[in-house]
């Protein structure tokens, strides 16, 4: 589903993406973990193109992303993204936030919008909070919303760039629930994120990265065994102390 | 209304105020379009639409807008462009356009400030759901600015309203115009020109009030 094959990455003088080599399958959910500065988010943010790459090769759903042919709007519409910072959009709703893309890059109407977006603020448990604004939801509600807005255009491959870090610890739960329920269904998942609880419960691997390079790529249980790599193994330690 | 039996030049205020509000209304609008395009031309990805609208910019707002006036009045016709047959109509387009054009450049300003004021992860995860530029431009990143230009925006239809005067000099028969006429008439020079202000003035304070009123719905919207 995402197959990456030593793709490079530079920030000017900055060699952020040293040659990795990563592969996805459907329905898999693989947790990228590691220092700030290492590459994680950048990584997450070439699947669908928000950042190009240099070079090497990275395909997605079948499609080479960085071709020069490639319709990127086409491509984002099957790749679902959530962000640290939420961005809901806030001036609209929240239920508006969720139809905006349906209605406006699928073309639904108003009405089959709005059904959609109930369904949605439903499984992320807010249906009650459909008609406020964001300023006016906590940054838990804020991001369970942003979840239901990425899933509004049915994605096939879901993208959380450390959805949690933003959060206070009786917020970060609930949009953890969320996101373990949306692994349970089978959705392709590629997160960025510090939470171990959650990469040992609901993910299939655990990727560490440092420096731009995967340095571990392990099953999520082997992973927590006991980390083939000293590097991860420090890493690990540091933050489950936590 | 003996005053009315004593000067029936009068009448020319409320005609001449009605071109004021005319001219007015027609190029804040026009100024409006103008400028939002060109502020979309200077953020834009692709860097000669960007020239045209720096260029844009740096012209109209670097020389003076009697001169641009001046221009469209009597350079106009020499290029071939003729805004009117009829000669009253030609001064009228001509005012309309070159007070569209000068204070477009202002809007411009202001709305690329609003534009890029706009945080940038508003306009990724815009784009992440699938949104085109366009598209997000429209639905997410015009929508946001609108509030942060509301203010600014206001000066610059005050102003836009005052500069309606020069088009006077190029035979538009607007309100300051109407002052000196009846001026000219009646000899009533402090009347005549102190009557003028004070309809500027019920032009614009209102605008301000509005823009208050605006200022404030905008800011509870959220």
């Amino acid at each position: 589903m995402i197959e990456f094959e030593d793709v490079h990455k530079h920030f000017g003088a900055l060699h952020v993406l040293q040659g990795i080599d990563l592969r996805v399958a459907e329905r898999e959910v693989v947790v990228i973990i590691g220092p700030s500065g290492s590459g994680k988010s950048t990584l997450i943010r070439t699947v669908n193109r928000m950042e190009p790459i240099d070079s090497g090769s990275l395909v997605v759903n079948g499609t080479q992303v960085n071709a020069k042919t490639v319709d990127v709007n086409r491509l984002r519409r099957d790749v679902g993204m959530v962000f640290q910072s939420f961005n809901l959009f806030p001036h609209l709703t929240a239920a508006e936030n969720v139809m905006l893309a349906p209605r406006r890059v699928r073309g639904l109407s108003e009405k089959a919008a709005r059904e959609r977006a109930m369904e949605l603020l439903t499984k992320v448990g807010i249906p009650e909070k459909a008609d406020v604004h964001p300023a006016r939801l906590s940054g838990g509600q804020q991001q369970r919303i942003a979840i239901a807005r990425a899933l509004a255009m049915d994605p096939k491959i879901m993208l959380f760039d450390e959805p949690t870090s933003a959060l206070d610890a009786e917020m970060i739960r609930e949009v953890l629930d969320v996101m373990r329920d949306l692994a349970k269904e089978g959705m392709t998942m590629l997160v960025v994120t510090h939470e171990v609880g959650f990469a040992r419960e609901a993910s299939d691997r655990v990727v560490f990265m440092d420096a731009g390079r995967i340095i571990e790529d392990s099953p999520t249980a082997e992973f927590f065994a006991g980390a083939k790599e000293e590097r991860a193994r420090q890493f690990l330690g540091k933050v489950i102390k936590h | 209304m003996g005053i009315i039996f004593e000067f029936p030049d009068l009448y020319l205020f409320p005609s001449g105020l009605w071109v004021t509000i005319q001219l007015s209304v027609v190029s804040l609008i026009g100024s409006l379009v103008i400028g939002t395009v060109i502020a979309l031309f200077r953020i834009s990805p692709i860097p000669p639409l960007r020239w045209v609208g720096t260029g844009y910019v740096e012209l109209f707002r670097n020389t003076p807008l009697l001169v641009q006036l001046f221009f469209l009045f009597f350079g106009a016709p020499l290029l071939g462009i003729r805004f009117s047959d009829e000669p009253l109509e030609f001064n009228f387009r001509a005012a309309l356009l070159g007070l569209s054009l000068y204070h477009a450049a202002y809007v411009a300003e202001v709305v690329r400030g609003g534009l890029l004021a706009v945080d940038k992860g508003q306009i990724e995860a815009a784009r992440s759901l699938g949104l085109s530029y366009l598209g997000m431009l429209r639905y997410v990143q015009l929508p946001q600015s609108f509030r942060a230009v509301v203010p600014p925006l206001a000066n610059i239809f005050i102003a836009l309203v005052k500069n309606t005067s020069l088009a006077t000099t190029i035979g538009v028969v607007e309100l300051l115009k109407a002052g000196e006429l009846i001026e000219s008439r009646t000899f009533r020079t402090v009347e005549a020109f102190g009557s003028v202000a004070v309809l500027y003035l019920l032009l614009t304070i209102p605008m301000g009030i509005g823009v208050n009123w605006l200022e404030k719905r905008l800011r509870v919207a959220r």
